[in-house]
């Protein structure tokens, strides 16, 4: 697919009149990326008849200086160092008329620090273009100069477990249930009886912010005392997410503060809340002493379908520099959407300090993150304990694992399914520090653990026959081909 | 929380085998290969190789009796090495790890090789510390304690050598089985160490003497040692150099094989000297591989 | 009640064989394992007393279980925890920690309200075993 050349140079250039994109400079196969430049990964769908070069240098005009027609004005500027080049395109592999355009971006088009600029000008366009019948962005390459500019996660993986002093385990969670509708009296409840009963924390779910029902005072106010008393009963150190996502930044700060005040060690925000407001929470956090949680709210509107929008790689990535702690970031067996290697791929990109590419996972470049923090995944929906060993296998130890229906639903109460799954994930973690087959062994291990601990026993015996199988609709394109055995 | 303990379940208990294929087992467990290494490493110890061998089938044989359950007991494994310096006896103990190791008597098969000067402290409370942090990193494996008779010494009454002595005979009593300690040492000085502590005569299971080496085995240990380094002797040389042993083995201070190294050092020293003594000479690798006779007799021994 | 701080507190105390296990796989990561002990639990304390330094080197969990056992004859009346240091680039943090010994009987915390403006308390937590000084808390002289 990658052919010769077709920019025009010189005076021709700037002609007054309607050029092809792949004409104008915008496909440029014979370039090479600079260290310093950012590379964006699209898929491609032109619409029927398209040329698809035309289509891929399009892309790259679109999503940075061209528009439609030739203008002298570009002639002031040095238009060849802010114009994208479009370097390589390859077809996807079995996805006939999908192409994967490898676009390189100049440092100099970005604001240094600023994700609303980088999406401004990666997704801020082209989008809607009517040339293509599909568009996602599917990964980009961010060079150290860039990273660099960033704070990254405020609080980051090592440090939260140095504030919690939990190690060697994932921490556990649970969203209060129901969602909607519990006063602030009784939401305490639910907080205290999972986190006396075992889990390390609580979390608001997204829409809980400020209601009829229960206003965010209140809620801050009983959770506080919840997670107090919980401590207090325990001797570990415990906290509930607290939504702090409100309608202006004004707001948010107000409850952020008096979260502090309160002496909670983490507040949560909303994917929602856009850009620039999960910027300044993550600032805020830092000067805080406070852990920053986000819920990928609304992502699955333009993350879940391959062909079209931004996978949700990308907006990890975005995330680990804006500065969040924790992200969702898919279960593998639970309710929600995330295929294994692709979910792998996501939390190689929150917790590693340098992503290798690995097409099987869907990582398409290598990634240095400058030793900037590292991002707690969060796997929550539709879990439970009997899952643990394929949870433990799939997600590893650095992971908070929330069971909400999986705690407040267990049959004896909400202490119970809190026990549940903090001796079901012990157990499992010293069965594997042993040397133990624990992802075959799995259910062994859970019923002897479940000998000495009634609650496991009966959320074993309830939720036994539990799984969620649903073809993904987002699984990786490249899949490792099988070598005979010699 | 209920007191039961949950110990690591275990596999179903299978019951003890009635028959042992004996090839098999010592083809399995791969001391064969051990042995013959040490074979071929070392030359002469023949005495020496043979008491390995034996104590390598006693302990072939004691693994078997486990595992058909007719013993329990953890066996005494330490070992005293008596014999002059250079005969291999550091060598040998690591070999002996490996087959400790292959056989299942020793977990890990790493050997910590230490003096006096690292189990004794300079002051009072200074010793104990030091003695139990080399024991922690020689757990799981053999820890070799070269002319171990210097921990004794009775006439300075601010010597803090006994101290280590009780800890170090707890340890070979009690531990066994995380622990097997080879002392070694010149043989008339061993002696006099054990007559003096008898706790430890009591806990070493095997002795093993090693021998100087004979003229031959040492000129065969020479031209080895040559043959790594890429040299080798002229017909006169080899000639000249069997008279040199003869010489220096009579002389005092002989550690047989590190004498024999440091001999050819200074061989090698005044062959290059010889050499680029002629600056206009064309060098063949021949040339630089010979050592010839000039470059032995220039040697001291041969002063009389 | 029952501290439940470190990784594997909510199973019963594990045996010497099952701390043997553990530590062994500790130092087969090539972390360095050290033994604290402390008679104040709350869950902001930090620093423990470290008995010893870090053991670095070490290939068999038997050296751990030696000091482990000196540590219990001396403060056997009072917690004992085992963490594992790990040094590479990016974690230079602990890796793993679990409670190892416990004092025979655990009083546990009081929680202290004090009220603060309008309907905001500030909440401390505070073990009953610190009413009495460092060394006879649990039991101890």
């Amino acid at each position: 697919m990658n052919d010769q050349s077709m920019t025009v140079r010189g005076k021709d250039r700037y002609k007054s009149g309607v050029m092809e994109y792949k004409k104008m400079g915008y496909w440029e196969p014979d370039y090479t990326p600079k260290d310093t430049d950012i590379i964006a990964l699209f898929r491609v769908t032109p619409q029927d008849g398209v040329d698809p070069i035309e289509a891929c240098a399009a892309v790259a005009g679109e999503s940075s200086t061209a528009t439609w027609t030739v203008v002298w004005t570009d002639r002031l500027t040095a238009a060849e160092k802010y114009r994208a080049k479009c370097y390589r395109v390859d077809p996807v592999p079995n996805s006939p008329g999908s192409y994967f355009a490898y676009i390189a971006y100049d440092l100099d088009l970005f604001e240094p620090g600023s994700i609303a600029n980088l999406t401004a000008s990666i997704i801020g366009n082209v989008f809607g273009f009517k040339p293509l019948k599909a568009l996602r962005l599917e990964d980009m390459r961010l060079p150290i100069a860039y990273v660099k500019t960033f704070q990254g996660p405020a609080t980051g993986i090592v440090v939260e477990r140095e504030r919690l002093d939990k190690f060697g385990r994932p921490l556990l969670g649970a969203t209060v249930k129901p969602k909607l509708g519990l006063s602030g009296r009784n939401y305490g409840r639910v907080v205290y009886e999972a986190l006396k009963g075992g889990l390390d924390f609580c979390k608001d779910d997204e829409n809980i912010n400020s209601q009829p029902f229960m206003h965010w005072r209140d809620r801050f106010l009983y959770c506080m005392e919840a997670v107090n008393r919980a401590q207090a009963a325990t001797g570990e150190v415990k906290g509930t997410y607290l939504n702090v996502t409100a309608a202006t930044m004004e707001d948010m700060y107000e409850r952020a503060e008096l979260a502090r005040e309160l002496g909670s060690v983490i507040i949560m925000i909303d994917l929602v809340i856009g850009y620039t407001a999960i910027q300044s929470m993550a600032k805020w956090a830092r000067r805080n002493d406070m852990i920053l949680h986000l819920h990928r709210a609304g992502h699955s509107t333009y993350t879940r379908q391959r062909i079209h929008g931004v996978s949700f790689r990308v907006i990890a990535k975005w995330m680990r520099l804006a500065g969040v702690d924790h992200i969702h970031a898919g279960t593998v067996v639970g309710k929600l959407e995330g295929d294994p290697a692709t979910t792998r791929g996501y939390y190689d990109i929150c917790r590693q300090d340098f992503n290798p590419m690995k097409l099987e996972h869907g990582v398409f470049f290598d990634q240095n993150w400058a030793s900037l923090n590292q991002m707690m995944p969060v796997a929550s929906g539709g879990i439970h304990a009997g899952q643990m060993h394929q949870l433990l296998d799939h997600l590893g130890e650095d992971v908070v694992l929330q069971f909400g229906g999986g705690t407040i639903g267990h049959p004896k109460g909400i202490q119970a399914g809190a026990t549940a799954n903090r001796v079901a994930l012990e157990a499992m973690i010293l069965a594997r520090n042993e040397g133990r087959d624990y992802v075959h062994e799995g259910p062994e291990i859970l019923a002897k653990a479940a000998q000495t601990c009634t609650p496991l026993r009966d959320a074993l015996e309830v939720w036994k026959d539990i799984t969620f199988n649903y073809e993904s609709t987002d699984s990786p394109d490249f899949v490792p081909t099988a070598t005979p055995a010699m | 929380m209920s007191a039961v303990a949950a110990s690591p379940a275990e596999a179903a208990e299978t019951p003890p085998p009635e028959q042992v294929d004996l090839r098999r087992e010592f083809n399995e467990v791969g001391i064969g290969d051990v042995l013959d290494q040490l074979d071929r490493e070392l030359i002469g110890l023949k005495p020496v190789k043979t008491r390995i061998r034996e104590i390598a089938s006693l302990l072939l044989i004691e693994r078997i009796r486990k595992r058909m359950n007719l013993t329990s007991d953890v066996p005494t494994l330490h070992m005293s090495f008596t014999g002059n310096p250079g005969t291999g006896k550091t060598t040998v103990a690591l070999r002996m790890a490996n087959i400790l190791h292959k056989l299942g008597f020793v977990r890990r098969g790493h050997v910590v090789s230490v003096t006096r000067d690292e189990l004794v402290g300079q002051y009072i409370g200074h010793t104990a510390p030091k003695t139990k942090e080399i024991l922690k990193k020689a757990m799981g494996g053999v820890l070799f304690i070269d002319e171990a008779y210097y921990l004794y010494r009775p006439d300075n009454e601010r010597d803090y050598g006994q101290e280590a002595i009780e800890i170090l005979l707890q340890v070979m009593e009690s531990q066994r089985e995380d622990l097997v300690v080879i002392l070694a040492g010149y043989g008339d000085r061993m002696d006099k160490f054990f007559s003096s502590n008898p706790g430890f005569r009591s806990r070493i299971a095997h002795h093993i003497d090693f021998p100087d080496y004979a003229d031959d085995e040492l000129l065969a240990i020479a031209e080895l040692m040559l043959r790594d380094m890429n040299y080798r002797f002229s017909a006169d040389a080899r000639e000249a150099f069997i008279r040199y042993i003869e010489l220096r083995k009579a002389q005092p201070l002989f550690s047989n094989a590190r004498s024999i190294r440091n001999a050819l050092d200074r061989m090698r020293l005044r062959q290059a000297n010889r050499l680029v003594a002629d600056l206009d000479r064309v060098l063949t690798a021949d040339d630089i591989m010979s050592l010839e006779e000039s470059d032995v007799l220039a040697s001291r021994v041969f002063l009389k | 009640m029952r501290v439940t701080q470190g990784c594997f507190s909510f199973l019963p105390d594990l045996t010497d064989e099952q701390i043997t296990a553990q530590v062994q796989y500790c130092l087969d990561n090539g972390w360095a394992v050290n033994l604290e002990f402390t008679d104040d639990p709350h869950p902001r304390n930090t620093y423990w007393e470290m008995w010893g330094l870090p053991m670095f080197d070490l290939r068999d969990a038997a050296g751990v279980l030696m000091e482990l056992n000196e540590c219990r004859k001396v403060y056997g009346d009072r917690y004992i925890r085992m963490s594992a240091f790990d040094s590479s680039h990016g974690w230079e943090s602990v890796r793993l920690s679990f409670i190892v010994n416990r004092p025979k009987d655990e009083p546990g915390f009081r929680l202290e309200r004090h009220e603060a403006g309008g309907r905001n308390i500030r909440y401390t937590t505070k073990s009953y075993a610190t009413d009495r000084p460092e060394g006879g808390r649990y039991g101890g002289k």
